[in-house]
C-alpha cells in the first residue's frame, strides 16, 4: 500500500487504503494520524513523509540517514554526508515498552501554532517571523539572526502537536524542523523496511498532530491490549 | 584522546565502592590489537585482574560493557555490546586457586553499546561494590551514582518502564538485573529494553554482587573516522548487500525460530535433556506457529535491516504480552528440551526467566535436569518442595523458575547450576548433568553433530554453542564479537568484502580477512591464557557421559552418538593445530609470538 520512492497517492486511492469506516487501528497503521485526517479533508496536495508504524522496526536507520544529510562533515575543505550520529536527527523514533516504535517527524502543519507563537515582529518586506513556513516547500524555518531563543515554537509544538520541535540547550533556538531534503528525504531512502514514505497528500487540511506517546498509546492498546505501557502516564 | 580514529580512545571507569568515576585512556595498540567488544574486554580483564583466582563476585572483578568500531556509526546490524566479566559460574575440576573460574562474554543487541560510543567512550567498566542497591546514569560526561533502593526486587519489565520515568527522559538506553542478580544466581542475565539479554555466563549475577540495579546513558556524540569518503562508499556497499534481499525478509520473517522445527528435523535439538535429537511436536511451538498465533510485530536492533526481534501477545490461561520468542535458544531450552509444546505456556516461561533477570538456556537447562532426575527416581516430590516436575508440565516449570530466582527451597539448590545440582544429588546423575565447566549447554543437541561438540567444549567461557565449530570459526566468531555488528548479517557472503572495508576506512588499520581472522585469533588465545592460569587443563575440555552412551531413538539422527575416540582424537588435533600442547592445551610459545602474546 505505502508507495516508495516519492509515488504519489491520489485521494481516492488514499481512501480505498484506508477503508473509511473500517477503524482507527488501519488508518494510523498506515498512515499516522495527521496526514489521515489531512487527507481526507478534500483539499490541494503537498508532499511530505508519512510513517507506516506497523512495518517500522525502530531500527533508527532514518535518523543516521537525516542526520547524514542535515548535518553534513567537512573533510579536507569538502563538504561531505555526515557519520548519522542520531543526536542532530530531525526525525525521532520513539521506543516503547511493550515494543512500538513511533518515529516522530515534522508534520508540517497547515495552521503552524509553532510560527504563531514566535514573538519576533514580522519582517516588513516578507512577513516573516524570526519561525516560519516556507511558502514553497512547506517546511518551518527560523532565521537564527534574529530568533531570540525563547523556545515559544518548541512549547507550541510540544503542547499542541508532535514535540518534534527542540530548543538547542545553548542558544535555545529551535531545531530538528524537517527539510525533507531538498524534496528527497533520506529517511524515507534509507529506510530498510519501507515504513517511511514521502509521498503527495492533501494540503491545507485540518491537523491533527499527535506527540509519540499518544500515537504509541493506540498502538499498543490496538496491538497488545495493553494500557499500561511505556513508562508513559 | 588517543588520536585514535574510530575511537574515543577511553573508557569510563566507576568505582562504586569509592562512588567516584574517571576516564582511563586505552593504549592504541590495544585498540588494534584487541579492537573492542570481546576482544578489548579480555585485554581490560587480563590488565586488571593480575592473578588467578579472584572471586568473580569480588568488588575486584570488573565488569564491563564494551561496543566496538562498527557501534554509534550506521553501519548495518551494528548494534552488539559485550558484557565481558570473570565467570562466576564456571569451575575447573582441580585448580590450587580457591575461586578460579573463566572469562565470561556475553553479547547483546539492542541500544546499548552504539549509546555508550555516542556518551564518548568505547566502553564502561565498573568495579567496587556499592553500599546499597544503586544504578549508575551517565549523561555525555556527567556521571552519577545514585539510590535504587527503592527498586529492590523489582522484576524487569516493570524496572524498564519504572527507571525511564525515574530518569524523565526516555532517550537514557538501560541496562539492569532482576531479583534473581540481586539475589546472586549464578546464571542471572542483564537484560535491556525488556525483551533483549546478555544472558549467558552470569553477568548478572556479577552486577548483582557490586549492589548494581542498573546503568543508563546517553550521549551526544560519535567517534570519527580514518577515512570519511572511503567509509560512506563502503557503507552504501554494506546497506546493498543486506536491503530488501531474501536474505534479511527470512530474518524478518521467523528471525532464530525457523530452527526450532528446522533442527529436529535435523535432528540436532536439544529435547529431553539432550536425550533426543529430534520433538515430535516441534511444529507446535516453531516459527509458523508463532507467526500464526502470537508474533504481532518484527522488531530491530540499532540499524539492522533484518528485523528478528518478535513481539506479540497471547490469551488464555498464561496469556500476556510476549517482548520475544519464542526464539530458537528460549522455544527450544524451555520447549523441545522440557517436552512442553503449549506456546502460551511457553511464551510465559520464557517472560517470567527475561521478567527475573535470569539465562533461558541455563535455567531451561536446569529443570531439563531436574525432570529427568524426578523421572529416574533419583529425587521425589517433597526434595521438589511439592512441585510436580515431569515432562512437559508447565505449571511445574514455572514454580521452579520463581523458586530458582527466590533461592526458595529447592530453587537455591537448583540456582547452583546443573554442575553442583547433580553433585549434590549423586546417584550417578552427572551423566545427565549437562554443562562443560559448569556453564550449561544451549539448544544444540551433539549425539550427531560433533563439530558443534568442539564448539561446546574448547569455547573460552564454558559451554558456548556460538563459539564456533572449528578453529577459522571460532577466530572469526571472536573477532566479530569484538567489531560492535552482530554475526546473524554475515551469513550473507555478498557483506563480507564491505563489512571488510568498512573495518578499514573506520580504524585505518587494514582488515583483509587473515588479519580479520589473525586478530580473532589473538582474542581468543589470550582467553585461552586467561583460563590456563586459572588453571583450566585438558581434563576440562569434558562432555558428561550422556553424548557417548546415549544413541537417539527417533528422529533423522536415529542412533547417533559420539564416539570417544574420534571425539579425542578429533581434540588432539585441534590442539595441536591451535599451536598448544596436546596435554595440558597450554598455549605454546611460538603461537603466542606468531600472535604478538609473548610479553603480555
Amino acid at each position: 500500500m505505502t508507495k516508495e520512492n516519492g509515488g504519489t497517492f491520489t485521494r481516492r486511492e488514499f481512501l480505498k487504503g484506508v477503508g473509511v469506516g473500517g477503524g482507527a487501528l488501519v488508518l494510523f497503521g498506515q498512515f499516522g494520524i495527521h496526514s489521515a485526517a489531512w487527507a481526507l479533508s478534500g483539499e490541494a496536495t503537498l508532499k511530505m513523509v508519512v510513517v507506516d508504524y506497523k512495518k517500522c522496526t525502530g531500527c533508527r536507520t532514518c535518523e543516521t540517514a537525516c542526520s547524514s544529510r542535515n548535518k553534513p562533515a567537512a573533510v579536507g575543505g569538502k563538504e561531505l554526508p555526515g557519520l548519522g550520529n542520531p543526536y542532530f536527527a530531525n526525525i525521532k523514533v520513539h521506543n516503547f515498552n511493550p515494543d512500538v516504535d513511533v518515529p516522530n517527524v515534522c508534520a508540517m502543519c497547515a495552521d503552524t501554532p509553532c510560527a504563531k507563537a514566535c514573538p519576533v515582529e514580522p519582517d516588513g518586506k516578507t512577513g516573516r517571523r524570526a519561525f516560519y513556513r516556507d511558502d514553497a516547500s512547506h517546511t518551518m524555518h527560523n532565521d537564527a539572526s534574529r530568533c531570540i531563543g525563547c523556545g515559544s515554537c518548541a512549547k507550541a509544538c510540544a503542547s499542541q502537536r508532535t514535540g518534534v520541535i527542540r530548543p538547542n540547550p545553548e542558544t535555545g533556538k529551535p531545531e530538528r524542523m524537517c527539510t525533507l531534503c531538498g524534496g528527497d528525504p533520506q529517511c524515507v531512502k534509507r529506510c530498510p523496511f519501507g515504513a517511511l514514505s514521502y509521498v503527495e497528500v492533501r494540503r491545507d487540511r485540518k491537523f491533527y498532530g499527535l506527540g509519540p506517546e499518544k500515537i504509541a498509546a493506540e498502538l499498543a492498546r490496538n496491538w497488545y491490549g495493553t494500557a499500561e505501557f511505556g513508562g508513559v502516564k | 584522546m588517543s588520536g585514535k580514529p574510530g575511537y574515543h580512545g577511553r573508557i569510563l571507569e566507576i568505582d562504586l565502592s569509592s562512588g567516584k568515576s574517571r576516564t582511563v585512556a586505552i593504549a592504541p595498540e590495544d585498540l588494534d590489537k584487541f579492537v573492542g567488544g570481546q576482544g578489548l574486554g579480555m585485554k581490560l580483564l587480563w590488565d586488571r585482574l593480575k592473578k588467578p583466582g579472584i572471586d568473580a563476585l569480588s568488588p575486584e572483578n570488573p565488569l564491563m560493557f564494551i561496543p566496538g568500531p562498527f557501534s554509534g556509526l550506521p553501519v548495518p546490524s551494528s548494534s552488539r555490546t559485550c558484557v565481558v566479566t570473570k565467570s562466576p559460574i564456571t569451575a575447573p575440576l582441580t585448580s590450587e586457586h580457591r575461586h578460579a573460574s573463566t572469562v565470561t562474554y556475553s553479547n547483546m543487541g539492542g541500544f546499548f553499546g552504539p549509546e555508550i560510543r555516542f556518551a564518548g567512550y568505547d566502553g564502561l567498566v565498573v568495579i567496587g561494590k556499592a553500599r546499597e542497591l544503586s544504578y549508575i546514569v551517565i549523561d555525555d560526561d556527567k556521571v552519577s551514582i545514585r539510590d535504587a533502593r527503592k527498586f529492590k526486587g523489582m522484576r524487569t519489565d516493570a524496572f524498564d518502564r519504572a527507571f525511564l520515568e525515574e530518569l524523565g527522559d526516555r532517550k537514557y538506553k538501560t541496562v539492569y538485573i532482576g531479583p534473581a542478580g540481586e539475589n546472586l544466581i549464578p546464571y542471572s542475565s542483564i537484560i535491556h529494553t525488556a525483551g533483549r539479554a546478555a544472558g549467558r555466563g552470569g553477568s548478572g549475577c556479577v552486577m548483582g554482587s557490586k549492589n548494581l540495579k542498573a546503568i543508563a546513558v546517553k550521549g551526544s556524540g560519535q567517534p570519527g573516522v580514518a577515512d570519511h569518503e572511503r567509509f560512506l562508499t563502503a557503507l552504501e556497499k554494506a546497506r546493498r548487500a543486506l536491503y530488501g534481499t531474501t536474505y534479511a525478509k527470512s530474518w524478518a520473517e521467523q528471525g532464530t525460530a525457523r530452527a526450532i522445527v528446522g533442527n529436529s528435523n535435523a535432528g540436532t535439538e536439544s529435547v529431553r535433556n539432550y536425550r533426543e535429537g529430534t520433538f515430535t511436536e516441534a511444529d507446535k511451538i516453531g516459527g509458523d506457529a508463532a507467526r500464526r498465533d502470537v508474533w504481532v510485530r518484527d522488531f530491530a536492533c540499532y540499524c539492522c535491516p533484518l528485523a528478528c526481534k518478535k513481539s506479540g501477545v497471547t490469551k488464555g490461561k498464561y496469556g500476556g504480552v510476549v517482548h520475544d520468542g519464542p526464539e530458537y535458544e528460549t522455544g527450544v531450552m524451555l520447549g523441545s528440551n522440557l517436552m512442553i509444546s503449549d506456546m502460551p505456556g511457553l511464551l510465559r516461561a520464557i517472560y517470567n526467566i527475561d521478567d527475573l533477570g535470569l539465562d533461558q538456556i541455563s535455567t531451561g537447562n536446569v529443570i531439563g535436569f531436574l525432570m529427568e532426575a524426578y523421572e529416574k527416581g533419583m529425587i521425589d516430590r517433597k526434595f521438589l518442595d511439592g512441585i510436580d516436575l515431569k515432562w512437559g508440565s508447565v505449571d511445574a516449570t514455572l514454580a521452579m523458575i520463581e523458586k530458582i530466582a527466590a533461592k526458595d527451597g529447592v530453587g537455591a539448590l537448583a540456582a547452583q547450576g546443573v554442575a553442583n545440582l547433580s553433585r549434590h544429588i549423586g546417584q550417578g546423575s552427572e551423566k545427565f548433568a549437562i554443562h562443560v565447566k559448569g556453564l550449561e549447554l544451549a539448544a544444540h543437541n551433539i549425539q550427531g553433530n560433533q563439530p558443534r561438540a568442539l564448539s561446546y567444549v574448547t569455547a573460552s567461557r564454558g559451554a558456548c554453542h556460538m563459539s564456533g565449530n572449528n578453529i577459522a570459526m571460532q577466530n572469526r566468531r571472536a573477532m566479530l564479537d569484538s567489531t560492535g555488528m552482530c554475526f546473524f548479517p554475515t551469513f550473507e557472503p555478498a557483506l563480507e568484502e564491505p563489512m571488510l572495508e568498512l573495518l578499514s576506512a573506520i580504524t585505518g588499520h587494514e582488515y583483509h580477512q587473515a588479519e580479520f581472522e589473525k586478530a580473532g585469533e589473538r582474542i581468543f588465545n589470550l582467553e585461552k591464557m586467561f583460563n590456563y592460569r586459572e588453571g583450566f587443563r585438558r581434563g576440562d575440555d569434558k562432555l558428561p557421559d550422556r553424548f557417548f552412551e546415549d544413541a537417539f531413538t527417533i528422529g533423522a539422527k536415529k542412533g547417533a552418538v559420539l564416539d570417544r575416540k574420534k571425539f579425542e582424537d578429533m581434540l588432539t588435533t585441534y590442539y595441536r593445530d591451535r599451536g598448544w600442547d596436546t596435554v595440558t592445551t597450554k598455549p605454546g610459545e611460538a603461537k603466542l609470538k606468531e600472535l604478538g602474546l609473548e610479553n603480555i
